[in-house]
């Protein structure tokens, strides 16, 4: 019975490549969607994941970043410093602004940094200074070829000139860039000399963070400290827990669109072979046969149009991040489980039909000539 | 065209199939459209329904949403003695976190006396002190809140004493306090984002614009300008990934119809034999195969449309923080989509037919 779904899939060259093409481009809109919101989630916490910060203690109650704002007095510094465990401490000033460069503008964490930071500096320089001096910008390359903005350029930032001293680069995503400047400029501009919008903390080798965050909080008042892994979760169940509902229904979208796709693919197929099913009903094949065949011949499509779905949203995450946009996919093992279950759904549902023509298929009808 | 015509009907089931898969790819795409208009319409509501007609933001910083604006001090003294009438606002994201979700929202610092609060309350009333909050109604009836509730704003507490309407995103909500709360809250004391400034009588938004140009570490905009660069933003965020999806609704479609066009014309190879054979031209024959195939696409568009129409209707009462706007041109467009599948759809069969040699058919 494989032998006859593999043929009757494979003898139309053209119906098996719009079949598997249809099926694997329904999939792809389940994995496409989920890869790019899972994209957003890594390129989110890009700044938290490579901080080298093993704590971020914040304003009591923020437990994110990105649309988020925290103000710590400064005295906050001295007290998490003088926590048992406690290596380093560093003090940033962060607002979501934009890189001013004539007529480009962009969207931009704005990090204000101490001197000699020991955490929350840029991790990957690609050009220039690792750290900024005094009315000097560290700012993402992707940002600066957009804007023709080169080393020594200046570009505007919180309404004052700053001079490019380094390109990063892993500091943009769809949304925005990082931009890095001392804490002293950002202080002035903003008139926030006396406070932190976090405090990035480093613990002593041996120590885990884990405990001395909880020590933080205990002998810190009125703050609230979480290890990167803590931070980097809260950022991603943002983007996870905003796009839940837009993903369950363009999921359902694709899953209805596949099963479209599939169940006109198997039935034309039979169609096309009814007269070959009635003579194999005539020979004394089972129902039960001639629907394994219906089965087989779906489950293969699907088999094929899973593997294609998924190579295609492997090869659009390749090229995507080379067309300029700050686009990036990232295809995760769970939604391989739930586009699965997806097509296992497609393959039953849109085999029914098939089934029950062949069902009702009166063998003597083939040598009647009537099998349409 | 009864060739057309009789080849789709021969068999109503795949008929039906094909229009519905069809239906499903303009239903996608106009879906994602609408979902977007919902979104820009839903963002542009606070500025819309605010006092004021020109925005004053911090130098460089062009929208509501996207950059966090914090003017310089004196700028509102200032914007009035140019005469215009000013709402300072302290406004920026913050993250609530309501029943293990996270809930981005937009709270507004307003001065109940000059204006910039909610337009429409559905219960209750404004803030009357530093801890009391106007909530989204749609936000607050998603996670089961009412009058009376307390909310936990950053290190704060907040008491829910009314409920406003057309406030609402599947994003973010605009929620409402006290000016001198949101300064409590962000530790910023006496600090503005934003003036919405009213001009005097006899003075256009763009008089009133060009006398606040020249105010210090200050920019001014006209609001609908503001309102479209927030657009312009979001759409930045949302045109790449809803461009994908809309460019495999498009294919999937195609791939629909070109398949039951192909099969309806495989399977009446004979009979197209047969037509080349007693003298038709292929003109005929493709004119029958781009028949069908516009046949299909039509019906399954119109069909999409109105599916559509009704999903989104079904979508927004399921769940109302989404606005899915339905607008002429996306229709239009979907039309378009629909025609240009057909016409893409129809190549394969037109081909089969193209190399059809009439003699073959007198050989079987």
């Amino acid at each position: 019975m494989l032998r006859i779904a593999l043929r009757n899939l494979f003898q139309n060259k053209v119906r098996l490549v719009i079949a598997v093409g249809g099926v694997a481009l329904a999939l792809m809109l389940i994995l496409a969607l989920d890869a790019v919101v899972g994209g957003m989630e890594t390129k989110l916490t890009a700044y938290i994941d490579y901080s080298g910060a093993d704590i971020f203690v914040a304003q009591s109650g923020v437990r994110n970043m990105h649309m988020a704002a925290s103000a710590l007095p400064l005295s906050v510094k001295s007290q998490v410093r003088a926590v048992p465990g406690v290596a380093t401490v560093t003090p940033v000033l962060y607002l979501t602004n934009v890189v001013v460069s004539g007529e480009n503008r962009h969207l931009a964490y704005v990090i204000g940094l101490p001197p000699n930071a020991a955490a929350g500096a840029p991790w990957r320089i690609v050009a220039g200074k690792a750290l900024p001096g005094p009315r000097e910008v560290i700012i993402d390359r992707g940002v600066a070829e957009q804007s023709g903005v080169r080393l020594g350029d200046t570009v505007e930032i919180l309404g004052a000139d700053f001079t490019v001293a380094g390109l990063s680069e892993g500091t943009a995503n769809l949304t925005n860039s990082v931009a890095f400047i001392v804490r002293a400029d950002f202080a002035r501009l903003r008139g926030e000399a006396a406070t932190a919008s976090y405090v990035l903390v480093t613990v002593a080798p041996g120590e885990s963070p884990d405990v001395v965050a909880r020590r933080i909080e205990a002998l810190v008042h009125d703050v609230t400290a979480q290890t990167r892994r803590e931070f980097g979760a809260q950022e991603r169940k943002v983007i996870n827990d905003m796009s839940t509902d837009v993903i369950t229904i363009m999921n359902m979208v694709g899953v209805l669109i596949g099963m479209a796709v599939m169940a006109l693919t198997v039935y034309t197929a039979t169609l096309a072979r009814r007269a070959e099913y009635g003579v194999l009903k005539a020979l004394g094949a089972r129902n039960r046969q001639l629907c394994g065949v219906v089965l087989a011949q779906a489950l293969i499509s699907i088999s094929i149009g899973f593997l294609l779905g998924v190579g295609s949203t492997l090869a659009l995450a390749a090229i995507v991040p080379h067309t300029g946009l700050n686009l990036f996919l990232q295809l995760r093992s769970t939604v391989l489980l739930k586009v699965g279950a997806a097509a296992i759904t497609i393959t039953a549902v849109s085999a029914i039909l098939p089934i029950m023509q062949i069902a009702g298929l009166d063998p003597a009808m083939v040598f009647r000539g009537k099998t349409k | 065209m009864l060739l057309a015509r009789r080849n789709l009907l021969q068999d109503t089931m795949r008929l039906a199939l094909s229009i519905t898969g069809v239906a499903l790819a303009v239903m996608l795409i106009l879906l994602l459209q609408g979902f977007l208009d919902g979104m820009y319409r839903q963002i542009a509501a606070y500025l819309e329904h605010t006092p004021g007609t020109v925005v004053v933001a911090q130098e460089d910083v062009t929208n509501l949403l996207g950059a966090t604006s914090l003017l310089p001090p004196g700028t509102a003294a200032a914007a009035r003695s140019r005469g215009g009438t000013v709402a300072p606002i302290l406004s920026q994201f913050v993250i609530l976190d309501l029943h293990d979700k996270k809930q981005p929202v937009y709270p507004v610092g307003y001065d109940p006396a000059s204006g910039g609060g909610p337009w429409r309350l559905a219960a209750g009333h404004a803030p009357q002190n530093n801890y009391q909050v106007v909530f989204d109604r749609i936000l607050a009836q998603r996670h089961g809140m009412a009058l009376g509730d307390t909310v936990e704003m950053m290190d704060r507490t907040f008491t829910i004493v009314g409920l406003s309407e057309e406030t609402t995103s599947w994003m973010t909500s605009f929620i409402f306090i006290r000016k001198t709360a949101a300064e409590a809250l962000w530790r910023i004391p006496g600090g503005t984002s934003f003036l919405l400034v009213t001009p005097p009588a006899r003075m256009t938004p763009q008089m009133l614009r060009d006398r606040l140009t020249d105010l210090p570490g200050a920019d001014a905009l006209l609001k609908g300008d503001m309102i479209a660069n927030d657009a312009r933003l979001f759409a930045r965020f949302f045109s790449a990934p809803l461009q994908l999806m809309i460019a495999i609704a498009f294919l999937v479609g195609t791939l629909i119809v070109g398949m039951v066009i192909y099969n309806a014309t495989v399977e009446r190879q004979r009979e197209y034999g047969v037509l080349k054979a007693i003298g038709a031209h292929n003109g005929v024959l493709y004119r029958t195969v781009v028949a069908q195939a516009l046949v299909v696409a039509s019906v399954g568009t119109l069909v999409g449309i109105g599916v559509a129409a009704g999903i989104a209707q079904l979508i927004m009462a399921l769940r109302p923080q989404f606005l899915i706007v339905l607008e002429g041109a996306a229709v239009a467009w979907a039309l378009l989509a629909g025609m240009v599948m057909a016409l893409l759809a129809a190549l394969v069969p037109v081909r089969a037919i193209a190399g059809l040699a009439p003699a073959e058919i007198f050989r079987r």
